[in-house]
């Protein structure tokens, strides 16, 4: 029961922040990005061949972080991978979504981001190949919390939850203690009130795919040093996201870091009750149930 | 200007026709062609090489001067190892480029939509090199295969039972079993299961493991808690490296039993050999006789390399049969005259022939003269019983620092007398 929770919150916190960017983009930009978890596989990819470059040019940064499997090169290659795929995020608004906005609809956008997400995860097998990669070939131990129960943790899962908790904190002091955390807020509440009072909308719709992919880089990074690397992380990892998203209730963050949660712990859960093939149903199943009780999700609001 | 112009056009065309007229030379056989279907899951890492097998058989072939004096022409699609895509796949080939023959697929999941809602009620042949879930004896006991249906490839049986005489002798008491949520990992994971109860053996857990899951912790744990003293791996490589990794890390056994689909250097390479020295896997092996080898021969002399991937050996004698029946069954057959033809060319009385172009060649006039031929390939003198099934001897490996070594040879004598020693 109780490692249930732990594995939940570990897969959560992956899920969440990649929620978090999905969200903000989904409710300023009013589509259903089916292209999002793609950026976690570029932001997956673009640390792999950083930690490569790191490790090559400097050698001391192959040394692991003790009692972590991450080494200091992979360590410096998350700030790297996070503006490199913010970046990304950006290019491919200002290339594909932005014409596409320009002249179509809202369906219009959501089709082409499943083209996007098409041409992403092919182009990441062509360059890199269908295999697994890992950050570290190494396996560390978990920790022995507990032998009866057992309960397992490996120190990895920490670092994954400290590094998300720290993002989250960033995040949340950003949006409500600076004028552009503000803006960002007022863009996503209401785009042409906020220009009234002098808010810069595409600017802020360019910060809002450069926080957006960072968070999602960084959840591809997390999610790739305890699990593994491959070009359809992305695919594997659209759905769930998409149900932590809509069971927090687009638009809020807060909701996306609790639908997160909500989605992973409930997947772990389900072992105990469904048989094991069943478990990939389970964010389906929440969704219905939030849905359900809360139309607009945990956290939404109704749209006028 | 127009002048020059005029001149160039001709010489182009001239030099055109002498192609056209070279190329006609050099195919002898070039007067007609055959199309067959292939619908193999090319864009995934090990179905590329068994495509490039059955590629292989058909070039053997056409050099032979092709079947029924036509060339071979294989139309290729792949199935992307999904079920959706594998039945249109399958839909095309035999709808617009109306081929009589399907080989294909790979995974039983795969095979079998093609089968029932294709290849069966279009009356095409349909063989497949690697499918080995136990639904289609079945299906065929059933009689919905229509007779369509064959397979190069050992049932899941022939494995479950290689692995279930491994844990035996090893002596483990407790075993926690990780299995594909397919077809064929539903089939493996129950009949081990199923063997290992009649044995008195302890199955701790049984979980089922889908592809492409955001995290494999929760089942990893589940399996952990059991306390098992071994596991039992039916799974390909992808979740395979990610349930083993974990596993290892949350401090589970390293003792290991694992199905042949992780006989994969990538698995090997991404969880790392030192903790893999104790893993010990089942397969499916050739016997013991000299066709086999005349095969990893011929293989190594067009692809440089030894056929180490799954399946190679059975698509390849999944290819030759499939055409020695076409050749068998005349020009412009359909499907269940070909399929009629598979138990002339495997005949245990027949002329032996070889697996390359001069036995092609032999089999050509021996089959025109209404004899029988009895293939032997790069699995042995395949036989096909009633259900399109085969049996193979199995044989145990080991991971090794490098690659990937045999442990030892399990004949067919012993596999069957395992299985009536259990049942």
């Amino acid at each position: 029961m109780i490692q249930g929770l732990l594995d939940g919150v570990l897969v959560g916190s992956v899920l969440s922040l990649g929620a978090i960017g999905l969200t903000m983009v989904m409710h300023t930009l009013r589509f259903a990005n089916f292209s999002h978890a793609e950026l976690l596989s570029i932001g997956a990819y673009v640390a792999l061949v950083s930690d490569a470059v790191f490790s090559a040019v400097l050698q001391p940064l192959q040394n692991i972080i003790s009692p972590f499997s991450m080494t200091w090169a992979l360590a410096l290659s998350i700030p790297v991978s996070l503006i490199i795929t913010g970046l990304t995020a950006v290019a491919i608004d200002r290339f594909i979504f932005k014409r596409i906005r320009d002249n179509g609809e809202e369906l219009s956008m959501v089709f082409a981001s499943f083209g996007v997400a098409l041409i992403i995860r092919n182009l990441i097998g062509l360059v890199f190949g269908l295999k697994t990669q890992l950050y570290s070939d190494d396996i560390v131990m978990a920790i022995i919390l507990s032998t009866d129960p057992l309960l397992l943790i490996k120190p990895d899962q920490l670092l994954v939850l400290g590094i998300t908790c720290i993002i989250m904190v960033l995040l949340h002091l950003v949006l409500t203690h600076t004028t552009f955390g503000y803006s960002l807020r007022a863009v996503a509440e209401n785009p042409s009130l906020a220009q009234v009072v002098g808010v810069n909308l595409s600017k802020m719709v360019t910060m809002t795919w450069v926080i957006g992919g960072g968070l999602a880089a960084a959840a591809g990074i997390l999610y790739g040093l305890n699990n593994q690397i491959s070009p359809i992380i992305g695919k594997n990892l659209v759905l769930p996201i998409f149900a932590a998203t809509i069971v927090g209730g687009i638009g809020s963050i807060y909701g996306a870091v609790l639908g997160g949660f909500i989605v992973g712990i409930a997947s772990s859960f389900a072992l105990l009750v469904l048989p094991s093939g069943y478990s990939p149903s389970v964010p389906f199943l929440i969704i219905i149930c939030v849905l359900f009780l809360r139309p607009n999700g945990l956290f939404g609001e109704a749209r006028v | 200007m127009k002048g020059r112009a005029k001149i160039k056009v001709w010489g182009a065309m001239s030099a055109a026709m002498l192609c056209i007229g070279l190329l006609g030379n050099q195919v002898l056989a070039a007067d007609c062609t055959t199309k067959i279907g292939v619908a193999l899951p090319t864009s995934v890492d090990w179905g590329r090489p068994i495509a490039a097998t059955t590629q292989f058989a058909v070039d053997l072939v056409n050099e032979a001067g092709g079947v029924s004096g036509c060339n071979i022409e294989v139309v290729l699609r792949d199935t992307q190892n999904d079920p959706k895509v594998g039945v249109d796949a399958a839909r095309s080939l035999v709808d617009l480029e109306k081929v009589k023959l399907l080989l294909g697929a790979v995974s039983s999941g795969v095979s079998m939509p093609i089968l029932t809602s294709v290849t069966v009620p279009s009356n095409v042949m349909q063989m497949s090199c690697c499918s080995s879930s136990t639904a289609f004896t079945k299906l065929s006991e059933e009689g919905k295969t229509k007779g369509l249906w064959f397979r190069t490839f050992a049932t899941s049986e022939v494995q479950a039972n290689a692995a279930t005489i491994l844990i035996k002798e090893q002596g483990f008491k407790n075993v926690a079993i990780f299995y594909k949520n397919d077809d064929w990992g539903q089939d493996m994971g129950r009949l081990v299961a199923d063997n290992l109860k009649k044995l008195g053996v302890n199955v701790t857990t049984s979980i089922a493991i889908n592809d492409g899951q955001a995290s494999y912790q929760a089942e990893v744990a589940k399996g952990i808690s059991g306390k098992p003293d071994a596991i039992y791996l039916a799974l390909y490589p992808k979740e395979g490296i990610s349930i083993v990794r974990n596993w290892i890390s949350l401090g589970g056994t390293q003792e290991m039993v694992v199905a042949n689909s992780l006989k994969s250097d990538e698995f090997r390479d991404k969880v790392g050999f030192k903790y893999l020295a104790a893993a010990i896997g089942t397969d499916t092996s050739s016997p013991r006789v000299d066709s086999a080898t005349a095969f990893i021969d011929i293989y190594k002399e067009r692809f440089d390399s030894e056929p180490n991937g799954p399946g190679l050996s059975n698509a390849f004698d999944a290819t030759m049969i499939a055409l020695l029946a076409m050749q068998a069954a005349g020009k412009d057959a359909d499907g269940p005259a070909i399929a009629k033809e598979v138990s002339r060319v495997t005949d245990p009385q027949g002329t032996p022939i070889t697996a390359d172009t001069a036995g092609f060649k032999k089999a050509i006039t021996i089959l025109h003269d209404g004899g029988s031929v009895m293939y032997q390939g790069a699995t042995g003198n395949v036989q096909f019983d009633k259900n399109g099934d085969v049996f193979a001897p199995a044989v145990a490996w080991v991971f090794t620092e490098s690659g990937i070594k045999e442990e030892r040879y399990v004949s067919l004598e012993e596999i069957k007398s395992f299985m009536d020693s259990i049942n």
